[in-house]
Protein backbone atom coordinates (compact mmCIF):
# COMPACT_ATOMS: atom_id res chain seq x y z
CA UNK A 1 0.00 0.00 0.00
CA UNK A 2 1.25 3.50 -0.79
CA UNK A 3 -0.91 5.28 1.28
CA UNK A 4 0.60 3.67 4.48
CA UNK A 5 3.76 5.61 5.78
CA UNK A 6 6.77 3.64 7.36
CA UNK A 7 9.97 5.12 9.19
CA UNK A 8 11.76 3.41 6.56
CA UNK A 9 9.64 5.95 4.11
CA UNK A 10 10.04 8.90 6.25
CA UNK A 11 13.88 8.36 6.32
CA UNK A 12 13.94 8.10 2.82
CA UNK A 13 11.86 10.96 1.89
CA UNK A 14 14.82 12.84 4.14
CA UNK A 15 16.82 10.95 2.03
CA UNK A 16 18.61 13.74 0.45
CA UNK A 17 19.23 16.14 2.91
CA UNK A 18 20.93 13.25 4.81
CA UNK A 19 23.18 12.99 2.15
CA UNK A 20 23.68 16.81 1.66
CA UNK A 21 24.87 16.81 5.45
CA UNK A 22 27.34 13.60 4.95
CA UNK A 23 29.06 15.61 2.70
CA UNK A 24 29.43 18.51 3.83
CA UNK A 25 30.59 16.81 7.51
CA UNK A 26 33.08 14.16 4.84
CA UNK A 27 34.37 16.93 3.31
CA UNK A 28 35.06 18.87 6.39
CA UNK A 29 36.96 15.78 7.96
CA UNK A 30 39.07 16.05 4.94
CA UNK A 31 39.42 19.23 4.67
CA UNK A 32 40.52 19.42 8.50
CA UNK A 33 42.75 16.88 8.16
CA UNK A 34 44.61 16.80 4.37
CA UNK A 35 43.99 20.37 3.35
CA UNK A 36 46.17 23.49 2.79
CA UNK A 37 44.98 26.58 5.31
CA UNK A 38 43.64 28.05 1.62
CA UNK A 39 41.46 25.51 1.07
CA UNK A 40 39.75 25.26 4.92
CA UNK A 41 39.10 29.18 4.37
CA UNK A 42 37.60 28.79 1.46
CA UNK A 43 35.03 25.65 2.37
CA UNK A 44 34.53 27.89 5.45
CA UNK A 45 33.22 30.58 3.33
CA UNK A 46 31.34 28.37 1.55
CA UNK A 47 29.20 26.43 4.27
CA UNK A 48 28.70 30.43 5.67
CA UNK A 49 27.74 30.93 1.87
CA UNK A 50 25.07 27.74 2.31
CA UNK A 51 23.74 29.16 5.43
CA UNK A 52 22.58 32.51 3.52
CA UNK A 53 21.37 30.91 0.29
CA UNK A 54 19.27 28.61 2.01
CA UNK A 55 17.47 31.27 4.18
CA UNK A 56 17.07 33.04 0.30
CA UNK A 57 15.89 29.99 -1.13
CA UNK A 58 13.67 29.59 1.91
CA UNK A 59 11.61 32.54 0.83
CA UNK A 60 12.17 33.13 -2.45
CA UNK A 61 12.58 29.85 -3.69
CA UNK A 62 9.06 29.06 -2.56
CA UNK A 63 7.41 32.07 -2.85
CA UNK A 64 8.97 32.59 -6.76
CA UNK A 65 9.41 36.38 -5.48
CA UNK A 66 12.75 37.59 -6.30
CA UNK A 67 14.23 39.32 -3.16
CA UNK A 68 16.31 41.90 -3.99
CA UNK A 69 15.95 42.56 0.20
CA UNK A 70 17.77 39.86 2.07
CA UNK A 71 21.25 40.82 1.68
CA UNK A 72 19.86 43.79 3.63
CA UNK A 73 19.12 41.83 6.39
CA UNK A 74 22.54 39.97 5.89
CA UNK A 75 24.16 43.23 6.81
CA UNK A 76 21.81 43.76 9.93
CA UNK A 77 22.45 40.67 11.53
CA UNK A 78 26.35 41.38 10.53
CA UNK A 79 26.31 44.64 12.52
CA UNK A 80 24.06 43.87 15.17
CA UNK A 81 25.81 40.36 16.52
CA UNK A 82 29.19 42.31 15.95
CA UNK A 83 28.02 45.30 18.21
CA UNK A 84 27.34 42.88 20.43
CA UNK A 85 30.03 40.48 20.45
CA UNK A 86 32.95 42.98 20.04
CA UNK A 87 35.02 44.39 23.29
CA UNK A 88 33.95 47.63 24.22
CA UNK A 89 37.36 49.03 24.29
CA UNK A 90 37.42 48.06 20.63
CA UNK A 91 34.34 49.76 19.46
CA UNK A 92 35.19 53.08 21.07
CA UNK A 93 38.05 53.04 19.42
CA UNK A 94 37.05 51.51 15.72
CA UNK A 95 33.83 53.30 15.85
CA UNK A 96 34.31 57.28 17.38
CA UNK A 97 30.82 58.28 17.34
CA UNK A 98 29.10 54.93 18.79
CA UNK A 99 25.72 55.31 21.45
CA UNK A 100 27.88 55.09 24.67
CA UNK A 101 24.83 52.27 25.03
CA UNK A 102 26.00 50.29 22.49
CA UNK A 103 29.57 50.68 23.27
CA UNK A 104 29.00 49.11 26.51
CA UNK A 105 26.93 45.61 25.26
CA UNK A 106 29.49 42.87 25.34
CA UNK A 107 28.55 39.39 25.35
CA UNK A 108 29.44 35.79 23.91
CA UNK A 109 29.40 35.47 20.23
CA UNK A 110 26.55 32.52 20.16
CA UNK A 111 23.56 34.83 21.58
CA UNK A 112 25.12 37.79 19.51
CA UNK A 113 24.15 36.11 16.58
CA UNK A 114 20.75 34.76 17.95
CA UNK A 115 20.46 38.61 18.73
CA UNK A 116 21.82 39.81 15.22
CA UNK A 117 19.05 37.27 13.80
CA UNK A 118 16.19 37.97 15.83
CA UNK A 119 16.89 41.70 14.77
CA UNK A 120 16.92 40.69 11.33
CA UNK A 121 13.60 39.30 11.53
CA UNK A 122 12.09 42.39 13.79
CA UNK A 123 12.75 44.70 10.57
CA UNK A 124 11.25 42.42 8.44
CA UNK A 125 8.40 42.08 10.45
CA UNK A 126 8.13 45.59 10.92
CA UNK A 127 8.55 46.76 6.87
CA UNK A 128 7.55 43.38 5.18
CA UNK A 129 3.47 43.41 5.28
CA UNK A 130 2.79 46.32 2.71
CA UNK A 131 5.57 44.71 0.60
CA UNK A 132 4.05 40.76 0.74
CA UNK A 133 0.89 42.32 -0.59
CA UNK A 134 2.75 43.37 -4.05
CA UNK A 135 3.37 40.52 -6.48
CA UNK A 136 5.16 40.36 -9.58
CA UNK A 137 7.79 43.33 -11.50
CA UNK A 138 6.55 45.94 -8.60
CA UNK A 139 7.24 43.20 -5.93
CA UNK A 140 10.83 43.07 -7.26
CA UNK A 141 11.17 46.87 -7.79
CA UNK A 142 9.87 47.57 -3.81
CA UNK A 143 12.30 44.81 -2.68
CA UNK A 144 15.18 46.18 -4.64
CA UNK A 145 14.29 49.95 -3.09
CA UNK A 146 14.03 48.51 0.39
CA UNK A 147 17.54 47.64 -0.31
CA UNK A 148 18.58 50.88 -0.97
CA UNK A 149 16.77 52.34 2.12
CA UNK A 150 18.89 49.91 4.43
CA UNK A 151 21.72 50.35 2.82
CA UNK A 152 21.81 54.34 3.01
CA UNK A 153 20.47 53.66 6.63
CA UNK A 154 23.40 51.70 7.23
CA UNK A 155 26.45 53.96 5.40
CA UNK A 156 24.46 57.24 6.89
CA UNK A 157 24.25 55.74 10.83
CA UNK A 158 28.12 56.42 11.89
CA UNK A 159 26.56 55.82 15.93
CA UNK A 160 25.65 52.84 14.74
CA UNK A 161 27.75 51.08 11.80
CA UNK A 162 30.65 53.49 11.36
CA UNK A 163 29.04 54.74 8.80
CA UNK A 164 30.72 53.89 4.89
CA UNK A 165 34.14 53.33 6.93
CA UNK A 166 35.06 49.62 8.23
CA UNK A 167 34.03 48.35 11.24
CA UNK A 168 36.64 46.58 12.53
CA UNK A 169 37.97 44.15 15.65
CA UNK A 170 35.00 41.40 15.76
CA UNK A 171 36.04 38.54 17.56
CA UNK A 172 36.96 35.58 14.90
CA UNK A 173 34.36 32.91 15.86
CA UNK A 174 33.16 31.10 12.59
CA UNK A 175 35.69 28.12 12.64
CA UNK A 176 35.64 25.85 9.66
CA UNK A 177 33.16 23.44 12.18
CA UNK A 178 30.93 26.07 13.55
CA UNK A 179 29.97 26.99 9.76
CA UNK A 180 29.94 23.28 8.81
CA UNK A 181 27.06 23.02 12.02
CA UNK A 182 25.50 25.87 11.23
CA UNK A 183 24.85 25.15 7.49
CA UNK A 184 23.82 21.21 8.82
CA UNK A 185 21.24 23.19 11.12
CA UNK A 186 20.12 25.64 8.00
CA UNK A 187 19.91 22.45 5.62
CA UNK A 188 17.49 20.62 7.90
CA UNK A 189 15.27 23.80 8.72
CA UNK A 190 15.24 24.66 5.55
CA UNK A 191 14.13 21.04 4.67
CA UNK A 192 11.30 21.16 7.62
CA UNK A 193 10.05 24.79 5.91
CA UNK A 194 9.56 23.51 2.70
CA UNK A 195 7.76 20.74 3.90
CA UNK A 196 5.92 22.60 6.60
CA UNK A 197 2.38 23.42 6.33
CA UNK A 198 3.32 27.27 6.09
CA UNK A 199 5.97 26.22 2.54
CA UNK A 200 3.75 24.38 0.96
CA UNK A 201 1.15 26.80 1.05
CA UNK A 202 4.02 29.33 0.02
CA UNK A 203 4.63 26.94 -2.44
CA UNK A 204 1.22 26.83 -3.20
CA UNK A 205 0.86 30.93 -4.08
CA UNK A 206 3.95 30.16 -6.80
CA UNK A 207 2.50 27.90 -8.55
CA UNK A 208 -0.64 30.21 -8.77
CA UNK A 209 -2.16 32.69 -6.47
CA UNK A 210 -5.83 33.07 -7.40
CA UNK A 211 -6.11 29.49 -7.24
CA UNK A 212 -4.35 29.26 -3.20
CA UNK A 213 -6.74 32.38 -2.42
CA UNK A 214 -9.44 30.60 -3.87
CA UNK A 215 -9.17 27.33 -1.50
CA UNK A 216 -8.70 29.73 1.90
CA UNK A 217 -5.12 30.48 1.51
CA UNK A 218 -4.27 33.70 3.16
CA UNK A 219 -1.40 34.73 0.47
CA UNK A 220 0.00 37.73 2.77
CA UNK A 221 0.27 36.25 5.59
CA UNK A 222 1.84 33.10 3.98
CA UNK A 223 4.36 35.35 2.62
CA UNK A 224 4.82 37.55 5.72
CA UNK A 225 5.59 34.88 8.01
CA UNK A 226 8.24 33.08 5.33
CA UNK A 227 9.80 36.47 4.79
CA UNK A 228 10.11 37.19 8.30
CA UNK A 229 11.93 33.54 8.79
CA UNK A 230 13.82 33.69 6.13
CA UNK A 231 15.40 37.45 7.31
CA UNK A 232 16.26 35.39 10.52
CA UNK A 233 18.22 32.96 8.85
CA UNK A 234 19.75 36.06 6.90
CA UNK A 235 20.59 37.73 10.11
CA UNK A 236 22.46 34.77 11.86
CA UNK A 237 23.84 34.09 8.55
CA UNK A 238 25.16 37.44 8.32
CA UNK A 239 26.55 37.47 11.59
CA UNK A 240 28.48 34.14 11.29
CA UNK A 241 29.83 35.77 8.00
CA UNK A 242 31.25 38.52 10.29
CA UNK A 243 32.72 36.33 12.66
CA UNK A 244 35.11 35.09 9.95
CA UNK A 245 35.86 38.04 7.85
CA UNK A 246 36.27 40.24 11.29
CA UNK A 247 36.02 43.71 9.46
CA UNK A 248 33.92 44.89 7.24
CA UNK A 249 31.58 47.68 5.40
CA UNK A 250 28.09 48.51 4.43
CA UNK A 251 29.11 48.08 1.01
CA UNK A 252 29.59 44.33 2.02
CA UNK A 253 25.79 44.16 2.15
CA UNK A 254 25.11 45.74 -1.21
CA UNK A 255 24.07 45.18 -4.82
CA UNK A 256 26.85 43.06 -5.81
CA UNK A 257 26.52 40.30 -3.01
CA UNK A 258 22.61 40.53 -3.62
CA UNK A 259 23.39 39.43 -7.12
CA UNK A 260 25.99 37.23 -5.59
CA UNK A 261 23.79 35.19 -3.76
CA UNK A 262 20.53 35.32 -6.54
CA UNK A 263 23.21 33.54 -8.83
CA UNK A 264 23.93 30.83 -6.55
CA UNK A 265 20.45 30.10 -5.88
CA UNK A 266 19.52 30.31 -9.41
CA UNK A 267 22.67 28.68 -10.98
CA UNK A 268 21.49 25.47 -8.94
CA UNK A 269 17.43 26.28 -9.11
CA UNK A 270 15.43 28.29 -6.73
CA UNK A 271 13.12 25.79 -6.18
CA UNK A 272 14.80 23.47 -4.35
CA UNK A 273 17.17 22.71 -1.38
CA UNK A 274 19.19 20.49 -3.45
CA UNK A 275 19.61 23.17 -6.16
CA UNK A 276 20.55 26.21 -3.72
CA UNK A 277 23.18 23.84 -2.18
CA UNK A 278 24.81 22.51 -5.91
CA UNK A 279 24.60 26.09 -6.72
CA UNK A 280 26.50 27.47 -3.96
CA UNK A 281 29.23 24.58 -4.57
CA UNK A 282 29.53 25.55 -8.07
CA UNK A 283 29.94 29.76 -8.02
CA UNK A 284 32.05 29.24 -4.58
CA UNK A 285 34.23 27.17 -6.54
CA UNK A 286 34.06 28.84 -9.97
CA UNK A 287 35.11 32.23 -8.25
CA UNK A 288 37.94 31.08 -6.39
CA UNK A 289 39.11 29.22 -9.30
CA UNK A 290 38.71 32.09 -11.28
CA UNK A 291 40.52 34.66 -9.15
CA UNK A 292 43.50 32.70 -8.41
CA UNK A 293 43.24 32.80 -12.80
CA UNK A 294 43.02 36.41 -12.25
CA UNK A 295 46.41 36.92 -10.04
CA UNK A 296 48.55 34.19 -12.07
CA UNK A 297 47.52 36.33 -15.22
CA UNK A 298 48.60 39.95 -13.60
CA UNK A 299 51.74 38.52 -11.92
CA UNK A 300 53.26 36.10 -14.43
CA UNK A 301 53.02 38.78 -16.86
CA UNK A 302 51.61 36.48 -19.91
CA UNK A 303 49.74 38.99 -21.01
CA UNK A 304 51.01 43.02 -21.30
CA UNK A 305 47.51 44.20 -20.12
CA UNK A 306 46.03 43.45 -16.42
CA UNK A 307 42.75 41.80 -16.01
CA UNK A 308 40.11 42.87 -13.33
CA UNK A 309 36.47 41.85 -12.74
CA UNK A 310 37.32 38.15 -14.80
CA UNK A 311 34.92 36.50 -11.24
CA UNK A 312 32.37 38.81 -11.73
CA UNK A 313 32.10 38.87 -15.48
CA UNK A 314 31.88 35.08 -15.75
CA UNK A 315 29.23 34.93 -12.70
CA UNK A 316 27.15 37.35 -14.84
CA UNK A 317 27.76 34.87 -17.82
CA UNK A 318 27.26 31.54 -15.76
CA UNK A 319 23.80 33.17 -14.83
CA UNK A 320 22.62 34.18 -18.45
CA UNK A 321 23.97 30.60 -19.55
CA UNK A 322 21.97 28.69 -17.47
CA UNK A 323 18.50 30.82 -17.54
CA UNK A 324 18.73 30.31 -21.76
CA UNK A 325 19.67 26.87 -21.11
CA UNK A 326 17.90 25.72 -16.98
CA UNK A 327 15.85 28.30 -16.47
CA UNK A 328 14.41 26.68 -13.63
CA UNK A 329 18.16 26.02 -12.63
CA UNK A 330 20.80 22.99 -12.86
CA UNK A 331 18.48 20.66 -10.39
CA UNK A 332 15.14 22.35 -11.28
CA UNK A 333 12.02 22.64 -8.97
CA UNK A 334 12.43 18.90 -7.70
CA UNK A 335 14.84 17.79 -5.27
CA UNK A 336 17.09 15.44 -6.49
CA UNK A 337 16.35 11.58 -5.80
CA UNK A 338 19.11 9.64 -4.44
CA UNK A 339 19.27 5.71 -6.72
CA UNK A 340 19.08 3.67 -3.83
CA UNK A 341 16.12 5.87 -2.70
CA UNK A 342 12.47 4.18 -3.27
CA UNK A 343 11.09 5.09 -6.50
CA UNK A 344 7.60 6.27 -5.62
CA UNK B 1 -27.99 26.26 4.86
CA UNK B 2 -26.53 29.09 1.84
CA UNK B 3 -29.03 32.31 1.72
CA UNK B 4 -28.00 35.05 -0.64
CA UNK B 5 -30.43 37.98 -0.85
CA UNK B 6 -30.08 40.69 -2.72
CA UNK B 7 -26.32 40.33 -4.04
CA UNK B 8 -24.69 42.83 -5.97
CA UNK B 9 -21.38 42.87 -7.28
CA UNK B 10 -19.34 44.67 -9.62
CA UNK B 11 -15.91 44.59 -11.33
CA UNK B 12 -14.63 47.73 -11.26
CA UNK B 13 -17.98 50.57 -13.18
CA UNK B 14 -19.37 46.87 -14.56
CA UNK B 15 -21.82 45.33 -12.71
CA UNK B 16 -21.89 41.50 -13.42
CA UNK B 17 -24.96 40.54 -10.46
CA UNK B 18 -28.10 43.02 -9.70
CA UNK B 19 -29.38 41.59 -6.84
CA UNK B 20 -29.87 38.15 -7.27
CA UNK B 21 -31.20 35.64 -4.26
CA UNK B 22 -31.00 32.22 -4.32
CA UNK B 23 -31.03 29.50 -1.86
CA UNK B 24 -29.48 26.21 -1.28
CA UNK B 25 -30.86 23.67 1.37
CA UNK B 26 -29.21 21.25 3.29
CA UNK B 27 -28.47 18.04 1.24
CA UNK B 28 -29.90 19.70 -1.85
CA UNK B 29 -27.59 19.69 -5.16
CA UNK B 30 -28.49 22.78 -6.99
CA UNK B 31 -27.57 23.97 -10.22
CA UNK B 32 -26.68 27.29 -11.18
CA UNK B 33 -27.08 27.62 -15.08
CA UNK B 34 -26.69 30.68 -17.61
CA UNK B 35 -24.49 31.75 -20.17
CA UNK B 36 -20.70 33.39 -20.21
CA UNK B 37 -21.53 36.23 -18.38
CA UNK B 38 -24.57 35.69 -16.52
CA UNK B 39 -22.76 36.15 -13.19
CA UNK B 40 -22.47 32.12 -12.14
CA UNK B 41 -18.92 32.53 -11.15
CA UNK B 42 -18.82 35.81 -9.71
CA UNK B 43 -21.50 34.48 -7.34
CA UNK B 44 -19.53 31.32 -6.18
CA UNK B 45 -16.70 33.61 -5.98
CA UNK B 46 -18.63 36.16 -4.33
CA UNK B 47 -19.70 33.53 -1.81
CA UNK B 48 -16.04 31.89 -0.85
CA UNK B 49 -15.26 35.33 -0.30
CA UNK B 50 -12.69 35.97 -3.24
CA UNK B 51 -14.54 38.59 -4.31
CA UNK B 52 -16.01 41.75 -2.16
CA UNK B 53 -19.68 42.44 -3.12
CA UNK B 54 -21.11 45.69 -3.14
CA UNK B 55 -24.53 44.96 -1.20
CA UNK B 56 -26.89 42.54 -0.42
CA UNK B 57 -26.31 39.71 2.24
CA UNK B 58 -24.84 36.47 2.48
CA UNK B 59 -25.51 33.84 5.25
CA UNK B 60 -24.36 30.53 6.09
CA UNK B 61 -25.72 27.90 8.25
CA UNK B 62 -27.64 31.35 10.26
CA UNK B 63 -24.40 33.35 10.08
CA UNK B 64 -23.37 36.37 7.75
CA UNK B 65 -20.26 35.26 5.38
CA UNK B 66 -20.68 38.80 4.01
CA UNK B 67 -17.30 40.51 3.38
CA UNK B 68 -15.54 37.88 5.78
CA UNK B 69 -11.73 36.53 4.87
CA UNK B 70 -11.58 33.16 2.35
CA UNK B 71 -10.07 31.05 4.86
CA UNK B 72 -12.27 31.80 7.66
CA UNK B 73 -15.07 30.72 4.88
CA UNK B 74 -13.43 27.83 4.09
CA UNK B 75 -13.28 26.45 7.85
CA UNK B 76 -17.04 27.70 8.15
CA UNK B 77 -17.65 24.67 5.62
CA UNK B 78 -17.61 26.04 2.11
CA UNK B 79 -15.17 24.14 -0.19
CA UNK B 80 -15.34 25.83 -4.20
CA UNK B 81 -13.45 23.79 -6.91
CA UNK B 82 -12.58 26.75 -9.13
CA UNK B 83 -13.20 27.04 -12.73
CA UNK B 84 -10.76 26.02 -15.02
CA UNK B 85 -9.33 23.29 -12.84
CA UNK B 86 -6.97 25.56 -10.58
CA UNK B 87 -4.37 22.58 -9.12
CA UNK B 88 -1.26 23.56 -8.56
CA UNK B 89 0.93 22.03 -11.45
CA UNK B 90 4.42 22.38 -9.78
CA UNK B 91 3.21 20.31 -6.31
CA UNK B 92 2.77 17.03 -6.76
CA UNK B 93 -0.72 15.19 -6.29
CA UNK B 94 -0.06 14.15 -2.58
CA UNK B 95 1.02 17.72 -1.44
CA UNK B 96 -2.69 19.02 -3.59
CA UNK B 97 -4.09 17.04 -1.43
CA UNK B 98 -2.45 18.18 1.89
CA UNK B 99 -3.25 22.16 0.75
CA UNK B 100 -6.90 20.85 0.83
CA UNK B 101 -6.83 19.56 4.68
CA UNK B 102 -4.46 22.14 5.70
CA UNK B 103 -7.63 23.80 8.11
CA UNK B 104 -7.83 20.11 9.87
CA UNK B 105 -4.88 19.46 11.77
CA UNK B 106 -5.99 15.89 12.85
CA UNK B 107 -2.90 13.55 11.50
CA UNK B 108 -4.86 10.14 11.71
CA UNK B 109 -8.09 11.73 10.24
CA UNK B 110 -5.74 12.78 7.61
CA UNK B 111 -4.62 9.53 6.70
CA UNK B 112 -8.47 8.21 6.84
CA UNK B 113 -9.73 11.22 4.54
CA UNK B 114 -6.91 10.08 2.13
CA UNK B 115 -7.75 6.35 2.07
CA UNK B 116 -11.65 8.11 1.49
CA UNK B 117 -10.47 9.86 -1.75
CA UNK B 118 -7.90 7.08 -3.12
CA UNK B 119 -11.62 5.14 -2.62
CA UNK B 120 -13.29 7.50 -4.78
CA UNK B 121 -10.31 8.59 -6.82
CA UNK B 122 -7.98 5.28 -7.48
CA UNK B 123 -6.27 7.14 -10.47
CA UNK B 124 -5.29 9.69 -7.91
CA UNK B 125 -3.35 7.04 -5.79
CA UNK B 126 -1.39 5.67 -8.41
CA UNK B 127 -0.19 9.19 -9.36
CA UNK B 128 0.32 10.23 -5.93
CA UNK B 129 4.08 11.72 -5.77
CA UNK B 130 3.54 12.73 -9.21
CA UNK B 131 3.50 16.41 -9.76
CA UNK B 132 0.05 17.91 -10.47
CA UNK B 133 0.73 19.26 -13.70
CA UNK B 134 1.16 16.23 -15.24
CA UNK B 135 -2.41 14.60 -15.11
CA UNK B 136 -4.48 14.69 -17.47
CA UNK B 137 -7.72 16.98 -17.63
CA UNK B 138 -10.28 14.27 -16.61
CA UNK B 139 -7.54 13.58 -13.88
CA UNK B 140 -6.51 17.47 -12.63
CA UNK B 141 -10.49 17.66 -12.57
CA UNK B 142 -10.96 14.52 -10.11
CA UNK B 143 -7.75 16.07 -8.05
CA UNK B 144 -9.44 19.65 -8.05
CA UNK B 145 -12.41 17.96 -6.42
CA UNK B 146 -11.09 15.72 -4.16
CA UNK B 147 -8.58 18.26 -2.69
CA UNK B 148 -11.90 20.39 -2.14
CA UNK B 149 -13.43 17.10 -0.08
CA UNK B 150 -10.22 16.81 1.65
CA UNK B 151 -11.46 19.81 4.16
CA UNK B 152 -14.85 18.23 5.09
CA UNK B 153 -17.38 20.56 3.11
CA UNK B 154 -20.62 21.46 4.28
CA UNK B 155 -21.29 22.96 1.23
CA UNK B 156 -19.45 22.25 -1.98
CA UNK B 157 -19.58 24.73 -4.50
CA UNK B 158 -18.33 23.47 -8.39
CA UNK B 159 -17.87 25.64 -10.58
CA UNK B 160 -17.85 24.13 -14.37
CA UNK B 161 -16.31 20.92 -13.38
CA UNK B 162 -17.29 19.71 -16.88
CA UNK B 163 -15.11 22.27 -18.65
CA UNK B 164 -12.75 21.22 -21.28
CA UNK B 165 -13.25 17.54 -20.54
CA UNK B 166 -13.63 14.69 -22.92
CA UNK B 167 -17.33 13.07 -23.38
CA UNK B 168 -16.11 10.20 -21.03
CA UNK B 169 -14.84 12.15 -18.38
CA UNK B 170 -17.96 14.73 -18.51
CA UNK B 171 -19.75 11.23 -17.79
CA UNK B 172 -17.54 10.41 -15.05
CA UNK B 173 -17.84 13.31 -13.59
CA UNK B 174 -21.33 14.16 -13.48
CA UNK B 175 -21.56 10.09 -12.05
CA UNK B 176 -19.35 11.31 -9.20
CA UNK B 177 -21.25 14.25 -8.70
CA UNK B 178 -24.45 12.02 -8.35
CA UNK B 179 -22.72 10.01 -6.54
CA UNK B 180 -21.61 12.83 -4.22
CA UNK B 181 -25.07 13.72 -3.58
CA UNK B 182 -26.10 10.65 -2.52
CA UNK B 183 -23.84 10.95 0.10
CA UNK B 184 -25.88 13.90 0.96
CA UNK B 185 -22.73 16.57 1.06
CA UNK B 186 -25.05 19.69 -0.12
CA UNK B 187 -23.90 20.87 -3.71
CA UNK B 188 -23.65 24.28 -5.78
CA UNK B 189 -22.86 23.71 -9.20
CA UNK B 190 -22.23 26.36 -11.81
CA UNK B 191 -22.78 24.72 -15.47
CA UNK B 192 -22.69 25.35 -18.94
CA UNK B 193 -23.75 22.67 -19.63
CA UNK B 194 -27.56 22.61 -18.38
CA UNK B 195 -28.83 19.65 -19.77
CA UNK B 196 -26.24 17.27 -17.78
CA UNK B 197 -26.57 19.56 -14.99
CA UNK B 198 -30.36 19.07 -14.57
CA UNK B 199 -30.33 15.55 -14.51
CA UNK B 200 -28.39 15.69 -11.20
CA UNK B 201 -30.10 18.68 -9.92
CA UNK B 202 -32.65 19.31 -7.46
CA UNK B 203 -33.76 22.50 -8.21
CA UNK B 204 -31.84 24.74 -10.81
CA UNK B 205 -31.83 28.93 -11.09
CA UNK B 206 -31.02 29.98 -14.28
CA UNK B 207 -29.02 33.34 -14.86
CA UNK B 208 -29.02 35.94 -17.52
CA UNK B 209 -27.08 38.62 -17.14
CA UNK B 210 -27.01 39.40 -13.84
CA UNK B 211 -30.56 38.58 -12.95
CA UNK B 212 -32.39 35.58 -12.16
CA UNK B 213 -34.41 34.41 -15.08
CA UNK B 214 -35.45 31.59 -13.02
CA UNK B 215 -35.76 29.51 -10.48
CA UNK B 216 -37.49 25.78 -9.25
CA UNK B 217 -36.98 22.02 -9.90
CA UNK B 218 -35.72 20.99 -13.50
CA UNK B 219 -38.88 19.59 -14.41
CA UNK B 220 -40.73 22.62 -13.94
CA UNK B 221 -37.75 24.69 -15.97
CA UNK B 222 -38.22 22.43 -18.88
CA UNK B 223 -42.10 22.98 -18.58
CA UNK B 224 -42.08 27.02 -18.74
CA UNK B 225 -38.48 27.50 -20.19
CA UNK B 226 -36.99 26.67 -23.49
CA UNK B 227 -33.39 25.92 -22.08
CA UNK B 228 -32.14 26.97 -25.73
CA UNK B 229 -33.22 30.29 -25.22
CA UNK B 230 -31.69 30.89 -22.31
CA UNK B 231 -27.90 30.20 -23.95
CA UNK B 232 -28.70 31.29 -27.76
CA UNK B 233 -32.01 33.55 -27.29
CA UNK B 234 -29.96 35.88 -26.01
CA UNK B 235 -30.65 39.54 -24.46
CA UNK B 236 -29.90 42.66 -26.28
CA UNK B 237 -28.05 44.33 -23.40
CA UNK B 238 -24.82 43.34 -23.84
CA UNK B 239 -23.32 46.12 -22.07
CA UNK B 240 -23.39 44.63 -18.87
CA UNK B 241 -21.72 41.29 -19.79
CA UNK B 242 -18.56 40.36 -18.46
CA UNK B 243 -16.09 37.85 -19.49
CA UNK B 244 -15.73 35.07 -16.81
Amino acid sequence: MRSKRTILDAVLDRSTIVALIAVLVLVAFVMNAFAPPVFVDVYTYLCVSLIMVLGLQMFMGNSGILNWTYVGFVGIGAFVASICSTPAAVKAMGVPNMYPALVEINMPVLPALLIGGFVAAAVAAAVAWPLMRLSDAVGVITLFAALIVIHVIMTQWDNVTNGPRTFFGVPFFTTLWIAVIGACITLVAAHLFRESSLGLRLRASRDDRHAAKAIGINVVAVRYFSFVASSFIAGVGGGLWAHYITSFSPKSFYITEAFLLLTMLVVGGAGSISGAFSGTVIVTVMRELLRQLEGWLNNSGVISFEVYGLTEVSVAILLIVILIWRPGGIIGGSEIRLPFARKK
Amino acid sequence: MLTVTELQASYGAITALHGISLEVNEGELVALLGTNGAGKSTTLKSICGVLRPVQGSIEFAGESIMNKKPESILKLGISMVPEGREIFTSLTVAENLRLGAYTCYERSRYQQDLKEMFALFPILEERLSQPGGLLSGGEQQQLAIARALMSHPKLLMLDEPSLGLSPTMVDNIFELIGMLRDRGITILLVEQNAERALKVADRAYVLKTGHIEFSGTPAQLEKELDIASVYFGGSKDKSSEVTL
